[in-house]
């Protein structure tokens, strides 16, 4: 009898668990874009001495490339790493719509972005969010310009 | 008990999920450790290396972007509980040329085969796995 009355309570608890993901469900995720440029290789960086090669071979290839005045360039690397979690609650019924996501993740995106001259010597370097590195990002211009 | 437990072994089972998606072909290490500064032209990296993803216009100079990307992801969900996670990596390289489309340098990186199916608590950034799985590239030594 007592035996009856646990598997009763264990298939009664297995069915509210089972209907509860309908409206209630807590997530832990992470995501991962690419691989953080190591701190202590941009540490190593020196400007007015570094060549376009030199960085090039330090850091890899950036994920974008952009012109700026004078003939210089900018490289910009950049990354993502969040992790967290979130909380989602939903109304089945249409009665009482709602539906209510809590998302605890801490989303960064950090990068560095490398400023050359038009000699392609490094001239300066600076980590930060990609839009604050991006803030003076010029526009291409006409070569005859 | 041993029908409980079975039965939760077997929801256990449907609550995992891998998936991946790939956009492009891995760039050939070989092919890359081929091309010459100053020697290898913008016309003989197209014949080699396809159409790029990407052309920016410096100045007088130009810029070739090759790319592709791998994200595995891997869910577990514990009936109230989920976890997942997800990893995305790509392969990059970035060929610049002068105005004679000669070019001058280039910098790659390869890493659509450092992806791993992971959970979320895992770091997929150590060092001991990315050599383990570079050592399997053909053309990819160290970094």
């Amino acid at each position: 009898m007592r035996r009856a009355a646990r598997t009763s309570r264990a298939c009664v608890a297995m069915t509210v668990a089972g209907l509860l993901p309908g409206c209630l469900s807590l997530s832990y995720d992470r995501m991962s874009v690419g691989e953080p440029v190591a701190d202590a290789t941009l540490q190593a960086l020196r400007p007015g001495r570094d060549s376009l090669a030199d960085c090039l071979g330090a850091l890899g290839a950036p994920e974008c490339v952009y012109e700026q005045r004078a003939g210089g360039i900018a490289l910009l690397w950049f990354w993502k790493e969040t992790a967290g979690w979130g909380l989602e609650l939903s109304s089945p019924s249409d009665e009482v719509p709602g539906r209510l996501t809590l998302e605890l993740e801490g989303a960064e995106l950090p990068g560095c972005m490398l400023w050359f001259g038009p000699g392609l010597v490094l001239e300066r370097w600076r980590q930060g969010t990609i839009g604050d590195l991006l803030r003076d990002r010029v526009r291409p211009t006409l070569v005859d310009q | 008990m041993p029908r409980f437990a079975l039965l939760l072994l077997c929801l256990l089972f449907t609550a995992c999920m891998f998936g991946r998606q790939d956009t492009n072909d891995p760039l050939d290490a070989v092919t890359i450790r081929g091309l010459v500064p100053g020697t290898t032209t913008a016309r003989e990296v197209v014949e080699r290396l396809g159409a790029p993803s990407d052309v920016v216009q410096l100045g007088r100079r130009t810029a070739y972007r090759y790319d592709a990307t791998t994200t595995k992801s891997t869910f577990l969900a514990l009936i109230v509980v989920n976890f997942g996670n997800q990893d995305t990596r790509s392969d990059r390289l970035w060929l610049f040329f002068d105005e004679r489309d000669v070019l001058t340098h280039y910098g790659a990186s390869l890493g659509t085969h450092r992806t791993q199916y992971a959970l979320p608590w895992e770091n997929v950034h150590e060092d001991p796995d990315n050599e383990a799985r570079d050592a399997l590239r053909p053309g990819v030594q160290g970094k």
